[in-house]
């Protein structure tokens, strides 16, 4: 009996091993599309975040299938209006994908609700397209209490979005004296760096899963208090 | 078996060497001893100027002990994919004969490094090959197979619909995602399939009375080729050989068509893009190239994963008893896995459309 219990534990073992090593390397997803970039935030009068400007810039093979079959007339120039169907289609199935922007007060779990995106175009230079949008606060905040910050990526990791190398953030709209918007970098020796993993292992067990975030660059917004 | 794992992790060996040379090849045209270029700079006028410099990302970073590890495979690819876009551009404009050896190569090593991320059937593979009486050589011939279809549908989607009907880029990616949900939808009948006719063996051995034709009890014994009366002693660690079965195309080609039916997306922006600089015939022979790339990941994995099974099998120091409940749970345990995946890339497969 005890013989069979330890064979039992063994097979038990190995088949596990054999399943998760499937399964972890099944799920575990890699970027198709790359999206460098840029935002502005920006702020309305009395020093509140009103929404987020954004500029995706996109690589070489997304951008030859995005633009492909839009030259209606032919003229080998991609019109602005052209392509306006392309920034329609892209702002309004971004909405499934929570704009692949979220904002928080430092330190809550909540997500700030966002507004659909206004102002939206894209602009193709015959090598890499941009689009342009902005997604403008449900109800604007005030960063000066708590900082604000700001995570741009997918979940999913199809698309990897990275900040830009110059100028990844900017302070627009109405001027606000002493609020800054930087980049965080990832610090891997941080205390949530073994949270992390284990979120992100358990996060490779399926689809549909949250392996983006480990890339999640952090926009932090601080104004200094009046 | 260790020489085919020897044999497996040498080419894979050979083809991360190949690619080194290669990347280095891409980065430093001139001197091939100097020191290469420490970032690539942004590809040479081909076209003209862009109006403006498109802004560069900063490396991707990852959190988490791993992250090191994860920025480096994610930074890795991106930079393939560069490489890829300068190749094909150089094509027209360089030494073709070099741009093209070059391509290929870079393909190659991209169908490599590509494969790690999900869509290209390892772990329906995997499952398949362990869940079943196959061999090491049959999992190479299945994963080649697969990769093979799946190269075949990217270049026939595209050339269908691009070339001939002239469609936009975003009606390929609607018929990517079409194609994805079938395929996930037949991965998950294949699985339901094999853990049907697994349980069925199970129930006729257990009801050997009610079975129309009952065997006498070791269901795998079917294939063996050899007979013995009930219950003389049979040595159960065989050859691979010994204990495949016939090769049962039907199956073989469910798997196969299950997983091939998928074009890899992967390939079909490489086509497009080919396809746009009007070197179509460039992007085709870059995906079968990248094909076999695959076909090498997924076949090393499908392998790994029948040697741990053959690993198992030794664990039990030829009890019969213990060979038995390792097939049986290989065979109900690969099957599951089959039809779990299937069904969560299903579900998965349904939702919204993606903006990109």
């Amino acid at each position: 009996m005890l013989y069979w219990t330890r064979r039992g534990c063994q097979l038990v073992g190995a088949l596990m091993g054999a399943v998760v090593l499937g399964l972890s390397s099944g799920a575990e997803a890699h970027p198709h599309v790359w999206a460098t970039v840029r935002s502005e935030i920006v702020f309305g009068p009395d020093r509140k975040i009103t929404g987020i400007r954004h500029a995706w810039t996109f690589d070489e093979f997304y951008t030859a299938m995005a633009v492909q079959g839009l030259d209606a007339d032919g003229d080998g120039v991609y019109s602005k209006e052209e392509l306006e169907p392309l920034a329609k289609v892209n702002v309004d199935s971004l909405k499934e994908f929570a704009y692949f922007t979220f904002v928080r007060v430092d330190g809550d779990e909540k997500f700030l609700p966002l507004k659909p995106p206004v102002d939206y175009w894209v602009e193709y230079d015959d090598t890499v397209l941009t689009l342009h949008f902005t997604l403008p606060l449900e109800t604007p905040i005030d960063p000066s209490d708590k900082a604000v910050t700001i995570d741009v990526y997918d979940p999913s990791f199809f698309v990897a979005f990275g900040f830009a190398e110059k100028a990844p953030v900017k302070v627009a709209g109405s001027p606000a004296v002493g609020c800054t918007a930087n980049v965080d970098t990832p610090d891997p020796e941080s205390a949530e760096a073994a949270k992390a993993l284990s979120e992100a292992f358990f996060s490779q067990l399926g689809p549909g899963s949250d392996y983006g975030s480990q890339f999640a660059q952090t926009v932090m917004v601080k104004c200094t208090p009046q | 078996m260790k020489r085919i794992f020897a044999g497996a992790a040498f080419l894979l060996g050979l083809a991360m060497l190949m690619l080194g040379a290669l990347d280095a090849a891409a980065q430093s045209p001139p001197s091939a001893f100097g020191p290469p270029a420490e970032q690539q700079a942004a590809p040479p006028a081909f076209s003209a100027p862009p109006k403006t410099v498109p802004p560069k990302a900063a490396p991707l970073q990852a959190r988490g002990p791993l992250g090191g590890v994860l920025g480096w495979v994610a930074q890795t690819q991106q930079k393939m994919q560069r490489q890829l876009a300068t190749a094909v551009k150089r094509l027209k404009s360089g030494n073709a004969l070099s741009a093209g050896l070059l391509l290929a190569g870079l393909s190659f090593g991209y169908g490599i490094v590509h494969a790690v991320g999900p869509g290209h059937g390892k772990a329906i593979i995997s499952s398949y090959v362990i869940a079943n009486e196959e061999t090491v050589r049959r999992g190479i011939l299945i994963s080649f197979l697969a990769a093979g279809l799946q190269a075949l549908t990217a270049v026939a989607l595209v050339s269908l619909l691009l070339v001939a009907l002239n469609a936009t880029g975003f009606q390929v990616n609607a018929w990517v995602n079409q194609l994805e949900t079938v395929s996930y939808g037949l991965i998950a009948l294949v699985g339901l399939y094999l853990l049907v006719t697994e349980l069925i063996r199970l129930w006729r051995r257990w009801h050997p009375a009610t079975g129309p034709a009952p065997d006498h009890g070791h269901h795998h014994h079917d294939h063996h080729g050899h007979d013995h009366a009930e219950g003389e002693p049979c040595n159960h660690i065989v050859d691979a050989r010994d204990i495949a079965g016939p090769l049962s195309w039907k199956k073989v080609l469910a798997v196969v068509v299950s997983v091939g039916i998928r074009p890899c997306s992967g390939a079909v922006l490489v086509l497009i893009f080919a396809l746009t600089q009007g070197l179509f015939w460039a992007g085709v022979a870059a995906t079968f190239a990248m094909a076999f790339g695959t076909a090498i990941t997924v076949a090393v994995l499908a392998t790994m994963a029948l040697g741990s099974r053959e690993l198992a099998l030794k664990l039990g120091g030829g009890d019969s008893r213990w060979v038995d409940a390792v097939w049986t749970t290989c065979a109900i345990g690969g099957a599951l896995v089959v039809l779990t995946i299937g069904l969560l890339l299903f579900a998965a497969s349904l939702g919204p459309a993606r903006p990109f």
